[in-house]
């Protein structure tokens, strides 16, 4: 089957032209480099594969997730090329389409953004700009899917015509022809494309080259260009005399496509922004967000919903299941797995999927709304002084839903040893797993301040990552030099379809999760609990699970929770926090979390019990996120010091809140 | 003059973008900030946090010091 490959701009709406053609629900957001790695779907005609790629300004990638498109320029076989073009920024946006007509591949234009260029003034004449480039046009609105079958059909039909050549001045061709010259004939690569991106200076298209001829020819040439270029009265450098044809020929073709009916007035992007990038006004309204974000999640509406569903669960429910293994005759053994294991497990993390999901639906809010990019705006200056930048403040958002997108979307940073800080740094950033963790104790210990003690948690998470990267950015992370350059998108209205669906999307995994892992964990725990030394059905206290979570006891007393019950709990946490919930469930043998809740108050004190949340917070990633952390860096080393120092920080912060809370004569 | 020297709401040409470090002048370049583009300063944030910039229709939020690399006229 042939492969269309999806290049274009980043922000530009590529991901949702990806979706509308082939029925996906990929991640889409409001602000560049939502997508960070290849996804591959078929189109809806099942004739073809599209295949997703992150955004680029140029084919010359300075980061990790740009690299990603460069590469599979170069290394992957694809029958079209299907650009997608921004039609409201369209002088930079075309950059881009000369460099992929310059590759020489069938090439389709999608125009998106029709409707926010038409409420800019802007008219696109679309037959003339397909003549001056001789490709086909398609004026798409891939949001609401409009133009997508004219462009399906477009993209059936389009052929290699002759291909399109910018002409630049004598020094730069003369290095083209050289440089070509020196390819071997039967590079798979058009000559003059990858002649045109070495002078570009791309490392990529060295690498790729490297592989099969010496560069240093070619390094020589380019060096002798820059030089002879250099020379020129107005003194550029290469890379901005070849951006200063393309510059030209693409003014020129705007100056005949492009009709201004009217001169804009003040948009309500600006509008808002002068409110929320005010200079004082800007962190104020973030943390205020922040706050109505958590009030909702766990005071307002997200409370009484768990309620609801935790009555459903350990009343008609567990009544029905009892019933029915009864009717069915089976035996006690059975019984119990279902009803104390299975159900007390997973139900007792599924009540709080109200609260999870209004979480994510704040999160996609803030995703889809264009805050995002400002948010980084504003925390740029805080994270400077502590060796990280304000793009790392974006995958620590994400990381509030879960870690493991957060991890994946510091490939959009640039500098290497500040995306590896964010990554190592990230697994602080409270997940939405950990939050059934907060329900539960705050629920049993601090129910006239949920909110707010759940804030401090969050808070605390922020802020001991933040004085870890100054610690870590200032020893072993030194930064040779930072940078820091974001483009702001304008807002745009969340749809509320595009809302729900990221909503879903993300609330999906954890409900995954439940039926996967939390329900193989209950299991296994349920096992360990029934089953001792001296056989089976054995009082708790005498399990494997006692033996077990015993061994840890005496380590986590300085720190106010030393009961096996607690060690058995964390351990299991391990494989996801969620499971903490569970094993508490089923250790403690409750039916509903109202009576488990009445039950941790001879175990826990509210001391202890705000102690045991910080260390829940802060030790070791979960499994799936150590994976992760594994497969973006790369190397055991740094994968086992993300759990290492998280473990280490866990247990001081516990200890320090204990045995302060201790001598300040809380409790 | 230099662009952190504008004031907010003022228009002016980009004349000079050589001074600053290559990877950053590459992506600037690359979002369309080069020599002969209009700029406007929209805001800039407290103790010296990053500036906000209007370039060809677009909002670009940068450093300042990277910022004072930029000759305006
Ligand atoms: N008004 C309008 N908004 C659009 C259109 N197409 C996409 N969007 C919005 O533009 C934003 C970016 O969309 P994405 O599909 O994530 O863009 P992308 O090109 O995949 O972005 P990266 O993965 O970051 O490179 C989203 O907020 C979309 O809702 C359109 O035709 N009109
Ligand atoms: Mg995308």
């Amino acid at each position: 089957m042939s492969q269309i490959a999806l290049f274009g701009n980043p922000n530009t709406g590529k991901t949702s032209l990806f979706n509308n053609l082939t029925g996906s629900y990929e991640y889409v957001g409001n602000w560049s480099g939502v997508t960070v790695e290849k996804k591959v779907g078929i189109l809806r005609s099942r004739d073809a594969y599209v295949v997703d790629l992150p955004g680029v300004y140029s084919l010359h990638p300075l980061s990790r997730d740009e690299g990603v498109a460069t590469d599979f320029l170069l290394t992957e076989s694809f029958s079209t090329i299907l650009n997608i073009v921004d039609a409201s920024q369209l002088k930079r946006n075309l950059h881009l389409t000369i460099q992929l007509l310059e590759f020489g591949k069938p090439l389709v234009i999608a125009l998106n953004m029709i409707d926010v260029a038409e409420r800019r003034g802007m008219k696109i004449d679309v037959k003339k700009l397909a003549d001056r480039f001789g490709v086909p046009v398609v004026p798409v609105v891939a949001r609401i899917g409009k133009g997508m079958d004219e462009l399906t059909e477009k993209l059936r039909s389009v052929e290699q015509t002759k291909p399109f050549t910018l002409t630049y001045d004598d020094v730069i061709e003369t290095a083209i022809a050289t440089i070509s010259s020196y390819l071997p004939d039967d590079i798979e690569r058009s000559k003059r494309w990858l002649a045109l991106q070495c002078l570009e200076g791309n490392e990529r298209v060295y690498e790729y080259l490297r592989a099969k001829i010496a560069l240093e020819p070619i390094l020589a040439i380019r060096k002798q260009t820059e030089e002879s270029i250099r020379q020129l009265p107005h003194g550029r450098s290469l890379r901005e005399r070849l951006h200063h044809f393309r510059e030209t020929f693409i003014e020129a073709v705007l100056e005949d496509v492009v009709v201004w009916t009217e001169k804009r007035s003040l948009t309500w992007t600006e509008k808002i922004d002068a409110i929320v990038t005010n200079k004082y006004l800007g962190m104020p309204i973030f943390l205020f967000f922040m706050y109505v974000m958590f009030m909702l999640t766990f005071d307002w509406l997200g409370s009484p919903l768990a309620d609801l569903l935790d009555q459903f669960f350990s009343g008609p429910l567990t009544d029905t299941l009892s019933r029915l293994l009864t009717a069915m005759g089976a035996s006690g053994f059975l019984q119990e797995l279902v009803l104390n294991g299975i159900v007390s497990g997973v139900g007792g993390v599924l009540v709080f999927v109200p609260q999870i999901f209004i979480l994510f639906f704040f999160i996609s809010l803030l995703e889809d709304s264009g805050y995002m990019a400002r948010v980084a705006m504003v925390m740029d200056r805080l994270m400077e002084a502590i060796g990280l930048n304000g793009k790392s403040f974006i995958p620590m958002i994400i990381g509030f839903g879960c870690n493991v997108p957060g991890v994946m979307a510091a490939r959009t940073i640039e500098q290497p040893r500040e995306r590896l800080l964010t990554i190592l740094l990230l697994p602080l950033m409270s997940c939405s797993a950990r939050l059934p963790v907060y329900a539960l104790f705050v629920g049993a210990f601090f129910k006239a301040h949920q909110a707010a003690v759940v804030f401090s948690l969050y808070v605390l998470g922020i802020v001991v990552a933040l004085l870890l990267a100054k610690l870590f950015s200032s020893t072993i992370l030194k930064n040779e030099h930072s940078m820091f350059v974001i483009e702001l998108p304008p807002y745009r209205m969340p749809q509320a379809l595009t809302l729900w669906r990221s909503t879903w999307d993300k609330g999906k995994g954890f409900v995954r999760k439940a039926g996967t892992f939390i329900f193989g964990g209950s299991v296994a725990i349920w096992l360990l609990s029934y089953a001792g030394p001296k056989g089976l059905h054995v009082s708790m206290d005498d399990s494997f699970l006692a033996a077990i979570g015993g061994v840890l006891a005496p380590i986590l007393a300085p720190l106010g929770f030393g009961t096996w019950q607690a060690g058995a709990a964390l351990l299991t946490g391990f494989l996801a926090k969620e499971v903490v919930v569970s094993t508490m469930n089923i250790i403690y043998h409750v039916k509903d979390t109202d009576t488990l809740q009445g039950l941790m108050a001879h175990y826990f004190t509210p001391l202890s019990a705000f102690s045991f949340m910080a260390f829940v917070l802060l030790y070791v990633p979960c499994l799936a996120t150590v994976a992760t952390i594994r497969k973006e860096t790369g190397s055991t080393k740094w994968t086992l010091f993300a759990i290492g120092y998280a473990l280490a920080i866990a247990y001081i912060i516990s200890f320090l809140i204990y045995e302060g809370g201790k001598w300040l004569g809380l409790s | 003059m230099v662009l952190t020297d504008l004031q907010p709401g003022k228009r002016a040409t980009i004349t000079n973008i050589s001074m600053m470090s290559d990877i950053l002048k590459q992506r600037l370049i690359d979002m369309g900030v080069h020599e002969g583009e209009e700029v406007c300063v929209k805001c800039t944030m407290p103790f010296g946090g990053p500036v906000m910039v209007e370039v060809a229709g677009q909002c670009i939020c940068l450093r300042r010091k990277e910022a004072a690399c930029i000759g305006v006229e």
